[in-house]
């Protein structure tokens, strides 16, 4: 063992030299033209799904910071430069997460804009934090996010903690008396259907008749539709995937349940209504952050947007446009693309307006509101039912 | 308490169709075919495209219809199976286990990202979704559908059980399961039973996938991954290389699935599960109906 010491002591000091010319080299490519430098696009990246699962969704956003990218650079770029749109497809996986934020690094980014997924995103945080590379989230809403305590995250997605509140909210106003909790394991949605428990049995008053958990990516769930029915609750709330939703909505009927269902953001997708069959999902309720077809006076936008991409907005399509544009934002008060003063400028903004309302930052980097509201499933499509305002 | 049993033979029936495929692909080249829960997910797919390429279909044929079209998936995703077998496994055939297994997973992720890189990553409503009446039968919730899709599960079983049995063909694939070697030098054409072989397992396995398509309502491609861990448990409790086993293991697996998750939890289920697998493994690793086998991949 003693002769192995000063072997690994050298593979050590290489290693350090290594990162030593890596590090120069990243400050002084910045002149040649190098994004990070001070000529030349700004490079926005965004690591989000574009395969798999949840594609559609991120396609959706996708758009959308194309269409704020588009928008900002014809009316002259930021700070005299053109914004340059880099997005990564992450499928919705940690691993390929991982690699495309390694990526998007390694391209020069200067702002992220992604994150759809919370399991997905999360594995991203500490790569873009290492780099010192402002993060601005449209999408992903886990508490887990925000208790990383990163000071380069930001996310303008109400979080699941908020989510909770409203789902607890519209339980109380609606008066359901027994209430059970379906997640899919995943971070994102035990997040909130723990959350959910907790604020259930702090308020009182509503029963949680049971909490349970399915295994994604399956096609039966009979065995927690016997649950269910067994507990008989007055409502289901469903805090994973449309996929699992759909079905578990089909079999849930199918096994002659008659309380209410209502399902998480992650669950808001006209396919959900599809997998569903027939007219199983009619009165379904969501809670969900605003989409273009509830925001009022959001017409020449939703317009503008089918017009560039041939087809309707979808969720998270507005949160994303918001997220290019306040990432604009942010480098213009910061006079630079410096990642510590675009972190301090997006600390400061005040009264910016976003889709969802003036954006202030709490000290938790989320929005003050979450802006969460019910929708309801009427005549095969989701539609606002009560903005619990 | 009967809706338990009930839920737990449904599913089990369908664990069973698949693990028989496993299990007759094992018992015959001793190859546990990865790639075997993928053709539920290729056969699934296949009946998509044959029953949306009809157009609308009235209601009252919808079953003559889905027969059809489970006969026709059956013997496509048959095929592919022997595709498979002839390019992937052939050519390895006398190479070590090992590199026949990691075949096997690449055909596996060969056939998943191809489906979606062909038919794209989302999920498929089927075009054809088997709803019906339920009836109650000792307490139990049993759905029209349900029973059609247990009698054909119990058809192709039962048949499927004849034919190894009875023909020719069923004697010599037995025989090779027993001694490769010497039914070669009485006169077996092995290629040719082996071929037959994943025929036959595959076409199963297809036919498993079109009707949970035609139940369930939804199809992705990687349908496949997880039921295809579940029907190896089930060919594993159920003794892997025993035709019977398999059978018996998959109505087991359900069943167990079923009261699992009512005595433990949703989220405990699938640890119930594949905690009776390990235990299998390590207390009777034969499965039930097994034989004694001395080697193991």
């Amino acid at each position: 063992m003693k002769l192995r010491i000063p072997k690994v002591l050298a593979v050590g000091a290489v290693a350090a030299a290594l990162m030593a010319t890596t590090g120069c080299g990243g400050i002084l490519s910045g002149g040649d033209g190098n994004a990070s430098g001070d000529s030349g696009p700004i490079k926005i990246a965004a690591v989000i799904p574009l395969s798999g699962s949840s594609a559609p969704t991120g396609t959706y956003m996708k758009n959308g910071m194309q269409m704020a990218i588009d928008e900002i650079n014809a009316k002259g770029g930021v700070l005299g430069r053109q914004l340059q749109f880099d997005p990564e497809d992450e499928a919705c996986d940690p691993t390929q997460a991982a690699a495309a934020a390694n990526k998007a690094v390694s391209n020069g980014a200067v702002v992220s804009v992604g994150g759809y997924c919370s399991g997905a995103t999360l594995p991203t945080l500490p790569i873009f934090a290492k780099a010192n590379i402002p993060m601005i989230i449209p999408a992903a809403n886990s508490q887990e996010l925000v208790n990383q305590k990163l000071p380069n995250v930001f996310l303008i997605n109400g979080t699941g903690a908020q989510q909770s509140a409203a789902a607890v909210k519209f339980m109380a106003k609606d008066g359901v008396k027994s209430v059970a909790l379906v997640d899919d394991n995943t971070s994102y949605s035990k997040d909130i259907a723990s959350q959910t428990k907790k604020d259930l049995e702090a308020a009182g008053g509503i029963k949680v008749a049971l909490a349970t958990s399915v295994t994604a990516g399956e096609s039966d769930y009979s065995s927690v539709v016997h649950d269910i029915t067994g507990a008989n609750p007055d409502m289901v709330y469903w805090t994973g995937y449309y996929q699992e939703g759909g079905l578990i909505i089909n079999q849930l009927k199918a096994a002659g349940f008659k309380g209410k269902i209502m399902v998480a953001d992650g669950s808001v997708d006209a396919s959900l209504i599809e997998i569903a069959g027939g007219t199983n999902a009619e009165g379904v309720f969501a809670t969900m952050t605003q989409t273009p077809d509830t925001i009022k006076g959001a017409e020449t936008w939703i317009a503008d947007y089918t017009k560039k991409f041939g087809s309707a907005p979808g969720p998270y399509s507005t949160q994303s446009y918001d997220a290019v544009r306040l990432a604009a934002e942010a480098i213009t008060k910061a006079g630079s693309t410096d990642g510590d003063k675009i972190i301090a400028a997006l600390n400061a903004i005040d009264g910016f307006e976003l889709f969802s309302g003036p954006l202030k930052f709490t000290p938790e980097h989320t929005l003050s509101s979450g802006g969460f509201q019910i929708l309801v499933v009427k005549d095969g499509k989701f539609t606002l039912h009560d903005d619990l305002s | 308490m009967t809706q338990l049993v009930w839920n737990g033979l449904f599913v089990g029936s369908f664990y069973a169709l698949i693990a028989l495929g496993y299990s007759m692909v094992y018992g015959i080249i001793k190859l546990l075919n990865f790639a075997h829960g993928d053709l539920y997910m290729l056969g699934a797919f296949i009946g998509y495209a044959m029953l949306s390429s009809v157009g609308i279909i009235p209601a009252s044929m919808s079953i003559t219809a889905l027969l059809i079209v489970l006969l026709l998936t059956m013997i496509i995703s048959g095929g592919i199976g022997v595709g498979i077998e002839r390019l992937a496994y052939r050519p390895l055939r006398g190479s070590p286990r090992l590199a026949v297994l990691i075949t096997a997973v690449g055909a596996s992720f060969t056939l998943e990202y191809g489906v979606s890189a062909i038919a794209g990553p989302n999920p498929r409503v089927f075009p054809v979704r088997l709803q019906g009446q339920t009836f109650d039968v000792l307490g139990a919730r049993v759905s029209a559908p349900q029973i059609v899709l247990m009698v054909i599960a119990v058809l192709l079983m039962l048949s499927l059980n004849s034919y190894i049995q009875r023909t020719s063909m069923g004697r010599a694939m037995r025989a090779i399961a027993l001694d490769p070697k010497g039914s070669l030098l009485m006169g077996i054409n092995v290629n040719k039973v082996i071929t037959w072989t994943f025929f036959i397992g595959s076409a199963l396995a297809g036919a498993a996938g079109v009707m949970a398509g035609a139940y369930y309502g939804k199809i992705d491609f990687l349908m496949g991954f997880i039921i295809g861990l579940k029907a190896f448990t089930a060919a594993v409790i159920g003794g892997i290389g025993n035709i019977k086993g398999a059978m018996l293991g998959g109505l087991l697996l359900g069943l167990l699935e079923a009261f699992g998750s009512q005595w433990l939890g949703g989220e405990w289920r699938d640890v119930f599960t594949f905690a009776v697998l390990i235990a299998f493994l390590t207390l009777k690793p034969t499965g039930l109906l097994g034989e004694r086998v001395t080697e193991r991949v």
